[in-house]
């Protein structure tokens, strides 16, 4: 699998993330980005990616995001993604967030999801931001 | 890759969904075994989906993941709203939002049931709570587009009554040594 240059394969995943990886990650001008590429495991029996596959990976990318932006852990409380159009499997797909404004206890941000040709889901979330002496979690 | 794993035992009425029918493993496979259990018409049964949570589907803090909830959740809109209306058609998601309200942990049966809030003739609404017991986990709701035409296939899945009857067997054996 050939794997776009700058990022790093996210080894450290544990549980369903690494059940549904391998997941990778690069910071380009301070920007987190992720990326995968989709196999037959992360599609529906249509090819194309699953939309629960596509919400794991933006969530993930959110929730990072955040802890990049603000060194806070979080949880996600909501989130609203908007299905633009299908991910394809063996394209290359990223994801981007940005923090648009945060308290002490909750940040918002927004993101997308995209592929070579098009984006494929935008979303919106709401993420709750962990005392900063509990353990990571995520 | 649920053979790792301890069975599922899943409660009276409930069939594994078998997604791929001996074809290579889709996501709804891969993330782990999905359940049905159908109920009669009209009844807050009529479609509901369970699994058992297992490491595999856990984040690193021992609780069920947010990405497994929201497959879920996609799943019991689509599949259990289009079996409300009794439409056999593949129908893509348009939006979906979840409210993550109370965690799940291993070994927890989670359910899921949806309600149609309204069908038109190309976009179907539905509320979807996933529950453990009496207790909520998450609240989502979704939009899916209703193809026009015949549109596409409803997909491979079917109930998996044989595995079903073979893990009866095994329950009435109890577990293996």
């Amino acid at each position: 699998m050939s794997i776009p240059p700058g990022f790093r394969e996210l080894t450290e995943a544990i549980g369903f993330a690494a059940a549904n990886g391998p997941w990778f990650e690069k910071i380009e001008d301070g920007r987190l980005i992720r990326g995968f590429r989709p196999g037959l495991q992360h599609a529906n029996s249509h090819g194309i990616v699953h939309g629960g596959m596509l919400a794991s990976f933006i969530d993930s990318a959110m929730g990072s995001t955040v802890f990049h932006v603000l060194q806070r852990r979080c949880v996600t409380v909501r989130l609203s993604l908007d299905y633009l159009m299908p991910g394809r499997v063996g394209d290359w797909l990223q994801a981007e967030a940005e923090v648009i404004g945060h308290d002490e206890h909750m940040a918002q941000v927004r993101a997308r999801l995209y592929g070579p040709r098009h984006d494929a889901l935008v979303g919106h979330g709401s993420f709750a931001l962990l005392s900063r002496k509990r353990p990571p979690r995520s | 890759m649920s053979e790792d794993y301890p069975p599922d035992h899943p409660p009276d009425g409930f069939l594994r969904i078998d997604f791929d029918r001996g074809g290579e493993p889709t996501f709804n496979s891969h993330v782990g075994n999905l359940y049905v259990k159908k109920g009669a018409k009209g009844t807050r049964d009529e479609f509901v989906m369970g699994l058992r949570v297992q490491r595999h589907m856990c984040n690193p803090a021992g609780g069920l993941h947010g990405g497994m909830m929201m497959t879920m959740a996609d799943l019991v809109g689509s599949m259990g709203g289009t079996t409300l209306i009794g439409l056999r058609k593949f129908v893509p998601t348009v939006n979906m939002t979840f409210d993550f309200v109370a965690p799940a942990k291993v070994g927890d049966w989670v359910e899921g049931r949806c309600e149609v809030v309204r069908a038109t003739r190309s976009l179907l609404f539905s509320n979807i709570y996933l529950t453990v017991g009496e207790e909520k986990i998450l609240r989502a709701s979704g939009i899916y587009k209703i193809p026009s035409g015949e549109g596409q296939a409803f997909g491979r899945a079917r109930l998996d009554r044989n595995a079903s009857e073979r893990s009866a067997e095994v329950a009435a054996k109890g577990p293996p040594a």
